[in-house]
């Protein structure tokens, strides 16, 4: 009855076509109109969408209609068609806290307030907005403001998102890269191309690395991905996906265009052929998300990722060369595994308390140490090293049993002098003992500290750690002097009960009944496997372990490599392999009949789409060229003077942040189902103005705020009724403060905001349950924490689970392109500011602060009005509020003030 | 129903007011100011026929209840148990298939329609002829997030609104005191995708799905103020909204229905205080329905409980309400994801147990009271597991076929629709998918589901995609 597709367009009936255009129209030209879709839309489908569309033809700057600020001109000459009268100027406080929450996302100070409305009464009121307006600009928090817009459309997180949702620690220098983007003002076209192409146009910057988190801001499929390889279905569908979701990303949030349509047939309404579509995943085809480890200097980047490459193939030969024997040694072989895990599995009475477990490392060759404090200086007559048991990847008896040592005595706990050897295990592996305790007779050592070095770590998965259940220290007597005994570790994993550093001590290991006779069978398997194991193997891997040893000693002089999590050439193992291991080969991209990865069809060349009429959008590369030649294609066909929709895009997208409406209103859509701009001409001379001088960001926003236009007020007394949705814009809109900005706000103004830039982002949410699914658990963070009193841009932003308060606000959801956030009034956005333990307690630190700078309860009243709102109250508001601290107190008083309309509204 | 003037008649009369609102009027105001913002989507239509319903419980069983021991019959799959068969293994954990497993539930029928049912679920039994079977579900997907996802938003990737979040668009609300979308989770934990299995996706936030949990301090978020606040006090919460109130009506501007719409807010938020509360606080249930409930028993209250909410919820006009039955955060035994076995004393036995009476309790209470007329109650799954082995106890996720019942308002109780294959490995014959569930389900609440979309990024958005057809064999 039904074929299940990856996901289609939804059918549009051609009866709510017309219907629909004309809503979303609105008081749009009517000439226009004329390029609506015919009645059926099935034609067009069938030959391939017309481009006679508005969006696609290529820009000419229109004539400006008057003189003075251009953008004034052609809103006034359609406001005189329709005989409308523009608003008066705002006046001077309401006009800097709407030039504060535009362009940094914070309100001003009550001072800065006086300073500027002082401006404005002595001298002129341009130069003075002007002034104001360029420090504004030159402020970090602007970038961090506008930066956070862009991560909506982008849909950045810090999780992948899916059931599993894992975080994603190295996601946020992308996210400091835009900010710091923005700060910069970088050129926009420069701006596109590192994004796509960073590593390729602009190597040797960090910029260029790190703009790649843009092609890896959305969600992935960990389980599609990590648990399902490529030759599976459900594996190939998870990599569709993920491709579609690059592919989406990058046209939407550019072009203004949904090409995912495109996926199944060619699109109904817009001029993309399904062949189009899949050219661009050819794109992307070589890429995976993943962590990206890179240098500054790209030489350096190169061959590390060269030595990585051949660290990880000469591993692979190893495992190989291991494995043969195993096949030949069969069933023999088998029988002892049998007995071997048989043997691991009878641990006896575990008690929960396994011992001590290291930091996790990428690793074998590491040093890590562990020691105990016998408390005073003693004469050690033996050490004893106790196994762990833990099932953890089957592994059992033995878990974490270090395969080179150490075990050494000093007076000094540095261990910086007189350290006396007790046991030197570093020359040779030590054959894993099972849970038997090991025991090295000291010889006349004394002292007061007893450290285990250990300089090749034990294999736990794909990683390495040292683990032990007990340290023993027995003097002649037979007194074990280590029991509780304090310990230190170089690092340690501190999960209480099972693993911590007190376990060390605390007399509880795993009883070593049958080690002795596991050890034994280990022995024979060793043996076993040796036997079938021929002269040209042994030659074999002693080679392989010789080159392993260089490229581990060449990888050991790199620095730290910085991460970030990136489109990437990923070289992985097992089901998540990546194109890495092949040489970073693009995968073949076919088209999907009915976008069902079990029907492919032709094989497409990478290729951007062909609907502009001014731009071809055919690549010419070479037959043989590398992967990132696509993307740097790509980048430049986006980045193209000639490309009209990536300059409508952006500066409709800016206009829409400063007006709360694009002139297209649809800003992730330009296409036949998108609105059709209400300033057709505006849009167009703003874009080529924007394209011709150098894509300055910062220039754009000048020219928008200058304007008298952006200027006007949003207050008026009657609306005007053939335009009473104020799409000609004869007053300026009123705008609800989003999600972002009412916090940052509050912790603004109640004293508490920090305002460091960049870093790792704060969590305000405790993790339960990390290993397997973690929980983000809002509700158990503290809102006193004072690391998460930072900028909203810097919130961890977990998909699966949005922050609540946030979510309730209307904040962007992580796991979509948010071109235009929701807009609503809720009870339980009411309930939100009234009772998040947020808002309580930042009601509280804002009447701390206003108690602080003294005088009587009016006086503060008064001052918290300023504070919050930008202007002194009014008699009746004074007294009002005034009387309500009195009974209430002060605090719930500045709850008040917060969950007023004004407070969340920028007029 | 929803007030029936047109949407920009309503939102100017409302704008004419200084203050003082009617009931319905309040919250209707915030859902215009709501849409008004995001003028692209437009309002949703009126109901395109006459209801036959217009309220909805969602029982979700979570982890893949198995059809195999519990609704899906066959008697080839009982008589060749421990035999191999060559199925085509698609998806699940693993990688071939083991030899048939019989079910070791005793296989019985029931009620005037007849319909099989094990004695796992003898309560459900005795419901069967006021339920609807959809006897071969389909899913496209194996993996429980993205089956999860499928059956409550219609697509197997995440971002999607779900059904009650549709509804509550397409619908509005009934009450003013309540949220329109209530989540009840299972008291063990979150469902696989956590809190977005009620997500509003890109429809406006207010038809988010609030999640009600009954035994925390605020059972909706943010409700009351942290009591270690010590800030709220009674005095100060009535006099600072009345203040606030005051203060806010001071200074409304002409011509912008959201300022008004915010004062509304506030005595919607107050009047939630007063409800929530008062839905929660079952002393005035008698014994008797408690005990219909499976009440006075730790197998059965934990889920009783969060039944006999529904209903009240129900009662006092929520529109939607989505009960989960299971955990994906709560390891393995929390759910109905029985890979190791399904044989009695097992997991599997455990979910049946603690599902059984309550849910058949809310059947036959709805009933009693009047209520089964206008509410749906839909049950379902991510999938179905295999009628193969995995291990030598337990059944392998399987999307070929499943089980899947609707009943309520509308439903013709003791119908089945669909077959699966003889040994219940595959959909047979008028295979469904939920598409056709949620295109029924909206029919029933008076919407034609090709009908009602939202336009985002560029496409008109439905439920159901480009899919779904109303199961006309399932009406009354």
């Amino acid at each position: 009855m039904h074929r299940f597709n990856l996901s289609c367009p939804p059918l549009l009936r051609t009866l709510s076509i017309a219907a629909l255009a004309s809503t979303l129209v609105g008081s749009a030209p009517s000439a226009a109109a004329e390029d609506k879709p015919k009645s059926s839309p099935t034609p067009a489908a069938k030959a391939g969408a017309s481009r006679d569309w508005w969006s696609l033809k290529p820009l000419v700057k229109p004539a400006v209609p008057q003189t003075g600020n251009p953008i004034d001109a052609f809103i006034r000459a359609k406001l005189a068609e329709k005989q409308l009268q523009p608003a008066p100027e705002a006046e001077p406080r309401v006009l800097i806290r709407r030039l504060y929450f535009d362009l940094l996302g914070l309100p001003p100070k009550p001072e800065e307030v006086a300073e500027f409305e002082r401006a404005c009464s002595i001298g002129d009121r341009q130069s003075a907005t002007s002034s104001l307006v360029d420090k504004l600009l030159a402020s970090p928090h602007y970038g961090e403001r506008w930066a956070r817009h862009w991560l909506d459309v982008v849909h950045y997180g810090d999780t992948h998102g899916y059931d599993k949702d894992k975080p994603r620690p190295n996601a946020w220098p992308y996210r400091d890269y835009v900010i710091r983007a923005f700060n910069e003002d970088r050129p926009y076209a420069r701006f596109i191309q590192e994004q796509v192409a960073g590593d390729v146009l602009f190597p040797s910057t960090r910029d260029g690395i790190e703009a790649l988190g843009f092609i890896a801001a959305g969600p992935w499929d960990f389980i599609g991905h990590a648990e399902v390889p490529e030759t599976k279905i459900d594996g190939k569908i998870a990599r569709h996906l993920d491709r579609d979701d690059m592919v989406a990303n990058t046209l939407q949030t550019f072009n203004s265009l949904t090409v995912g349509c495109a996926q199944c047939h060619d699109h109904k309404f817009d001029p993309i052929p399904q062949r189009d579509y899949y050219r661009l995943h050819a794109v992307f085809a070589a890429l995976d998300r993943a962590d990206k480890k890179y240098f500054t200097d790209a030489k350096l980047t190169a061959r590390f990722a060269e030595l990585e490459h051949r660290q990880r193939t000469l591993t692979a030969q190893r495992t190989a060369l291991e494995n043969k024997p195993k096949l030949t040694a069969g069933k023999e072989l088998e029988s002892l595994d049998q007995q071997i895990e048989a043997a691991s599995k009878a641990k006896g009475g575990l008690r929960p308390e396994y011992g001590y477990h290291s930091a996790v490392s990428p690793t074998q060759v590491t040093t890590k140490w562990v020691q105990v404090d016998l408390g005073r200086s003693v004469a050690i007559d033996r050490v004893v090293l106790r196994p762990c048991y833990d099932d953890f990847n089957k592994i059992g008896a033995g878990f974490g049993f270090p395969v080179r040592f150490k075990v050494e005595a000093s007076e000094d706990a540095q261990f910086k002098s007189g350290v006396v050897a007790i046991a030197d295990k570093t020359a040779a592996d030590f054959a894993n003992p099972g849970i038997a305790p090991q025991i090295f007779k000291s010889t006349g050592a004394t002292a007061r500290f007893l450290r285990v070095t250990v300089t090749k770590l034990a294999l736990r998965q794909n990683d390495y750690i040292l683990a032990l259940a007990e340290v023993q220290v027995f003097d002649s007597t037979g007194n074990n002097v280590a029991l509780k005994g304090g310990v230190t570790a170089l690092d340690s994993i501190e999960a209480a009960p099972r693993w911590r550093k007190a376990n060390l001590t605390d007399d509880v290991a795993p009883a070593a009944d049958n080690s002795g006779a596991l050890a034994e069978l280990r022995a024979k398997r060793e043996a076993l496997l040796a036997k079938f194991t021929d002269d040209t193997a042994r030659a074999q891997l002693a080679a392989l372990a010789k080159d392993m040893e260089h490229v581990a000693a060449e990888l050991k002089q790199f620095p730290k490599p910085d991460v970030v999590y990136a489109g990437t050439v990923h070289y992985g193992g097992g089901a998540f392999s990546g194109t890495g291991p092949a040489g970073g080969k693009p995968r073949v991209i076919k088209v999907l009949h009915r976008g069902d990865v079990k029907q492919p069809k032709d094989e497409v060349i990478p290729g951007a789409p062909g609907y502009l009429t001014g731009l071809p959008g055919e690549f010419t590369l070479p037959a043989e060229h590398a992967e990132g030649e696509r993307r740097a294609a790509l980048a430049r066909w986006l980045s193209s003077t000639d490309n009209s929709l990536t300059w409508r895009s952006i500066v409709n997208r800016v206009w829409q942040y400063h007006f709360g409406r694009g002139l297209v209103e649809t800003p992730n859509d330009f296409g036949r189902m998108g609105a059709l701009p209400t300033h057709p001409e505006l849009l167009d001379w703003l874009a080529v103005e924007f394209r011709d001088n150098g894509g300055t960001l910062k220039q754009l926003h000048k020219l928008i705020v200058s304007s008298t236009t952006y200027r006007q007020s949003s207050s008026v007394q009657r609306a005007a009724a053939t335009d009473s949705a104020n799409s000609l814009l004869w007053r300026q809109n009123r705008r609800k403060l989003d999600a972002e900005a009412v916090r940052d706000a509050t912790l603004f103004v109640a004293g508490k905001l920090d305002p460091k830039l960049g870093g790792p982002a704060f969590q305000d949410f405790i993790v339960e349950k990390p290993e397997h699914s973690p929980h983000y658990q809002y509700h158990l963070h503290d809102p006193e924490d004072p690391r998460s009193h930072r900028r909203s841009v810097y919130r961890f932003l977990v998909r699966s689970q949005t922050q609540p308060f946030m979510t309730t606000l209307d904040c962007a959801d992580p796991s979509m392109q948010v071109g235009k956030r929701n807009e609503s009034v809720s009870a339980l956005q009411a309930l939100a500011l009234l009772n998040n333990g947020l808002m309580v307690t930042m009601s509280k630190h804002f009447a701390a602060k206003l108690d602080a700078g003294g005088g009587d309860l009016n006086a503060k009243v008064e001052r918290a009005f300023r504070e919050a709102l930008s202007r002194a109250p009014s008699p009746e508001e004074k007294g009002g509020l005034t009387a309500y601290a009195q009974q209430h107190g002060l605090a719930n008083a500045c709850r008040v003030l917060f969950n007023l309309n004004e407070f969340a509204f920028v007029d | 129903m929803k007030p029936t003037c047109p949407a920009r008649s309503r939102r100017e009369f409302a704008a004419q007011l200084a203050g003082g609102f009617g009931s319905v009027a309040l919250a209707s105001l915030l859902e215009e100011s709501g849409r008004a913002a995001t003028a692209p989507a437009g309002t949703p239509p009126l109901p395109h026929h006459q209801p036959r319903a217009k309220q909805v419980i969602q029982l979700f069983m979570l982890g893949g209840a198995s059809q195999c021991d519990t609704f899906d019959y066959k008697p080839e799959l009982q008589q060749r148990g421990g035999k191999k068969v060559n199925f085509t293994v698609t998806g699940g954990t693993q990688a071939s298939a083991g030899p048939l497993l019989r079910s070791p539930w005793a296989w019985q029928q029931h009620g005037q329609c007849g319909r099989w049912v094990t004695n796992a679920l003898p309560q459900l039994a005795t419901c069967v002829d006021d339920m609807a079977f959809l006897m071969a579900m389909n899913a496209p997907t194996s993996e429980h997030s993205a089956g999860q996802t499928m059956q409550t938003s219609g697509f197997v990737v995440p971002g999607f609104p779900t059904v009650g979040a549709w509804v509550s668009y397409a619908l509005g609300r009934l009450t003013d005191n309540l949220p329109v979308f209530v989540a009840l989770p299972d008291p063990v934990g979150l469902p696989w995708t956590g809190k977005a299995a009620w997500t509003n996706g890109f429809l406006p936030a207010v038809h988010q799905g609030t999640m009600l949990n009954p035994a925390a301090e605020n059972p909706v978020p943010d409700l009351f103020a942290p009591k270690n606040s010590g800030l709220a006090s009674a005095g100060s919460e009535h006099d600072g909204l009345a203040l606030l109130a005051k203060l806010n009506r001071a200074r409304l501007q002409p011509g912008d229905s959201r300022l008004e719409a915010r004062i509304a807010s506030y005595e919607l938020a107050a009047r939630m205080q007063l409800a929530v509360p008062e839905v929660l606080d079952l002393q005035g249930e008698t014994a008797a329905t408690k005990e219909l409930y499976g009440f006075g028993d730790a197998k059965t209250e934990p889920l009783g409980r969060n039944c006999l909410i529904a209903r009240r919820l129900v009662e006092r006009g929520v529109r939607f309400v989505q009960l989960w039955c299971g955990s994906g955060l709560a390891g393995a035994s929390g759910n109905w994801d029985n890979h190791g076995d399904i044989t009695p004393g097992s997991d599997f036995e455990r979910m049946c147990v603690r599902s059984d009476k309550p849910i058949a309790g809310l059947l036959k209470d709805l009933k009693a009271r009047g209520l089964l007329n206008e509410t749906v109650v839909l049950w379902t799954t991510e999938f179905g597991r295999t009628p193969y082995s995995q291990g030598s106890k337990g059944r392998d996720h399987n999307g070929n076929t499943f089980v899947s019942w609707m009943a309520g308002g509308g439903i013709k109780g003791g119908t089945t629709y669909g077959e699966s294959d003889e040994f219940s490995f595959k959909a047979a014959r008028n295979t469904t998918m939920c598409y056709d569930q949620h295109a029924t389900l909206m029919h029933l609440l008076g919407y034609d589901h090709e009908q009602l979309f939202f336009r985002h990024n560029g496409a008109d958005r439905r439920l159901t995609d480009v899919h779904g057809s109303v199961i006309r064999d399932l009406l009354a």
